[in-house]
């Protein structure tokens, strides 16, 4: 069974009085260990396919399952959890928090997860961070860092907690081509280190590095 | 993510961002502060009223005076008395809860000696007026029971008079002085009277000064129309409730008159005094609850611009993993850091501001502990209230829409 496996996915919008389709039965499989690219101009539903992938945003219609769980009929905090577990999210802006040390970045997501001691989530910190070769940044605040670096953070707060899916949303898109690559680099590691990579891009140069690309226009998978 | 981390979270934050933590502060301290500043002046205008109230005799006093006849009276009122000397006697002999009955009697006479002379108030009155009213001689006495009942033509004058008179208190001893063309003699002077709301206004109880007292027998005898009387003092046995003293005193002269053609009133010191202090009064009070509403709008809405500037923060938090419940305890966490530390900073900077504002103004100014509970709670009150609801909005947001806002 695939690791995602979203069937017939829709989502519906009200704007005012009328109703935006953005997604209108898309169909998704992904399977473990697959570096997927998601493509599609603006306006595509592409984000949108992204959010209901990533469990920030429930289907209108359809079924999701994620790594066995069916997620397209949970809620609020039952939600958050599976976010927790088994997503890692990476946003096109970073989203780091500014007043907290890169360290206690990373270690973010394992406090919301709960049932680790303080040493602990330091110590898981600080072994991603090693690994994406940060860790002499650890006290650092995310702006004493570049944009790649910080976007290598971002990373490392997705990897934290082991999820079994990595989401990255435009992750070059506020980056310059060498920091960019650095961060494609990275995923490419990743990739071949049997992470499940599932990326949002309209750059072609970026799909062309994952290992198969969703096309997505109008609201549906073409 | 556990309360307890939450909360954690959210006193880290609040440190985190000192700056606009700090804004918050402000609102929140010169809320607080003006709100302690407020009732302590308020409270001091308070005491200050008590203390004017014991001065004058004023607690359990209460003055019963002739009602403005109608302009087509009833035969009722018509055959009615009105107030008059006997009316004192027949309270004093039938009313219970009552510890003093002290008719009284007040018109503007001429006083004269030798050349000077001048238009002044005459009280004509019994003994225990001066224990009803709070009064002592300086040099003297005051009326006796005998000069009331043998009409002395004796005087006892305000201390003002007496030193416009004659000069000095001592000197208007045994003196005489013409009151409405007849001839007295002065058998005491009264202690100068003062009184001070504030250091610029006036003393409030010069009138007392102005004053000269003679017996009622004598005043009615020599300058009166009949038994008429002008007022009724009447001061309340404590032990007695007021307000059932009150009416006994009420059907006791209605059984009398026929007709209630008077009004039973608690003593204000001096009317005019007593309307501005009021007035005053008020006008403190409406600055405090004015006040009170500002610093808890200011509170408010600096805390809901907070909340607006990290709704993105929190959608990542989200996106992360926290839930709806973890976010609001952060923010509301976050909130009473805030009004904690300002409301106890605005006690601290009111504090200070009463001083200075009893010291420049001269006027009587505490905060209490009661003044200091009651404007920290206002101050936590409506930190709370007023975050509450950013942190029920942050709560509410779903991840996407927390993530795209702004």
């Amino acid at each position: 069974m695939a690791l995602l496996d979203g069937r017939a996915l829709t989502k519906t919008y009200r704007l005012g009085k009328v109703d935006v389709h953005a997604l209108r039965g898309v169909n998704v499989a992904v399977e473990r260990g697959e570096y997927v690219a998601i493509t599609g101009p603006s306006g595509s539903g592409k984000s949108t396919l992204m959010h209901i992938l990533g469990c920030l945003d429930t289907p209108s219609g359809g079924a999701y399952v994620i790594d066995g769980e069916d997620v397209s009929r949970l809620s609020g905090k039952r939600l958050a959890q599976v976010r927790n577990r088994k997503v890692g999210f990476v946003f096109q802006t970073f989203n780091l928090m500014p007043r907290l040390s890169i360290e206690e970045n990373v270690a973010l997501p394992l406090k919301y997860r709960g049932g680790l001691s303080r040493h602990e989530r330091r110590a898981r910190a600080r072994a991603v961070l090693d690994r994406l070769g940060l860790s002499d940044r650890l006290v650092h605040r995310p702006d004493e860092l570049s944009g790649g670096q910080r976007q290598r953070v971002a990373i490392a707060r997705a990897l934290v907690g082991e999820p079994a899916i990595l989401m990255a949303d435009e992750p070059t898109g506020n980056l310059d081509s060498r920091a960019g690559a650095t961060v494609l680099e990275t995923f490419d590691e990743l990739h071949r280190a049997g992470h499940t990579i599932v990326l949002v891009t309209h750059d072609p140069n970026v799909a062309a590095r994952a290992s198969r690309t969703i096309a997505i226009a109008d609201g549906v998978a073409v | 993510m556990n309360l307890l981390e939450s909360l954690l979270t959210g006193l880290d934050e609040a440190r985190r961002h000192w700056g606009q933590t700090l804004l918050s502060l402000l609102g929140l301290v010169l809320g607080t502060a003006s709100i302690v500043t407020v009732l302590a002046l308020f409270g001091g205008q308070a005491a200050l009223t008590q203390q004017f109230l014991d001065e004058v005799g004023g607690r359990g006093v209460y003055w019963v005076q002739n009602r403005e006849q109608p302009v087509s009276p009833t035969a009722r009122e018509l055959r009615s008395k009105r107030l008059v000397y006997d009316d004192a006697a027949w309270l004093e002999r039938r009313a219970t809860t009552l510890r003093h009955v002290v008719p009284g009697w007040s018109h503007e006479l001429d006083y004269r000696v030798g050349e000077r002379s001048f238009e002044g108030e005459v009280v004509g009155t019994v003994p225990g007026y001066a224990a009803v009213n709070d009064i002592r001689p300086l040099v003297g006495r005051y009326l006796s029971d005998l000069d009331v009942e043998r009409k002395a033509r004796v005087a006892v004058l305000g201390w003002a008079y007496a030193d416009s008179l004659f000069g000095g208190a001592r000197r208007a001893l045994g003196r005489s002085v013409q009151l409405g063309g007849r001839a007295y003699t002065v058998v005491g002077v009264l202690v100068r009277e003062e009184f001070y709301f504030a250091p610029w206004s006036g003393n409030a109880l010069e009138y007392r000064n102005r004053r000269a007292y003679v017996p009622i027998t004598t005043a009615i005898a020599q300058h009166g129309l009949g038994e008429q009387l002008d007022f009724l003092t009447v001061k309340l046995d404590t032990a007695v409730p007021a307000h059932r003293a009150q009416a006994q005193v009420r059907s006791l002269l209605w059984a009398r008159h026929g007709v209630e053609d008077f009004d039973v009133d608690p003593a204000q010191g001096g009317e005019n005094e007593g309307a501005f202090l009021q007035l005053f009064n008020y006008i403190f009070l409406v600055v405090g609850v004015v006040s009170m509403f500002t610093g808890g709008i200011v509170i408010a809405n600096i805390l809901l611009a907070s909340v607006v500037e990290r709704v993105r923060e929190f959608g990542t938090r989200m996106a992360l993993g926290a839930t709806g419940g973890s976010v609001f305890t952060q923010v509301l966490a976050e909130v009473l850091v805030v009004t904690v530390a300002g409301g106890l900073a605005g006690l601290a900077l009111g504090w200070a501001l009463t001083g200075v504002v009893a010291m420049v103004m001269k006027i009587p100014a505490v905060v209490s502990p009661l003044i200091a509970a009651v404007s920290l709670a206002t101050a936590l009150l409506v930190g709370v209230v007023a975050g509450l609801f950013p942190a029920i909005r942050a709560a509410r947001l779903s991840p996407v829409e927390a993530l795209r806002y702004g």
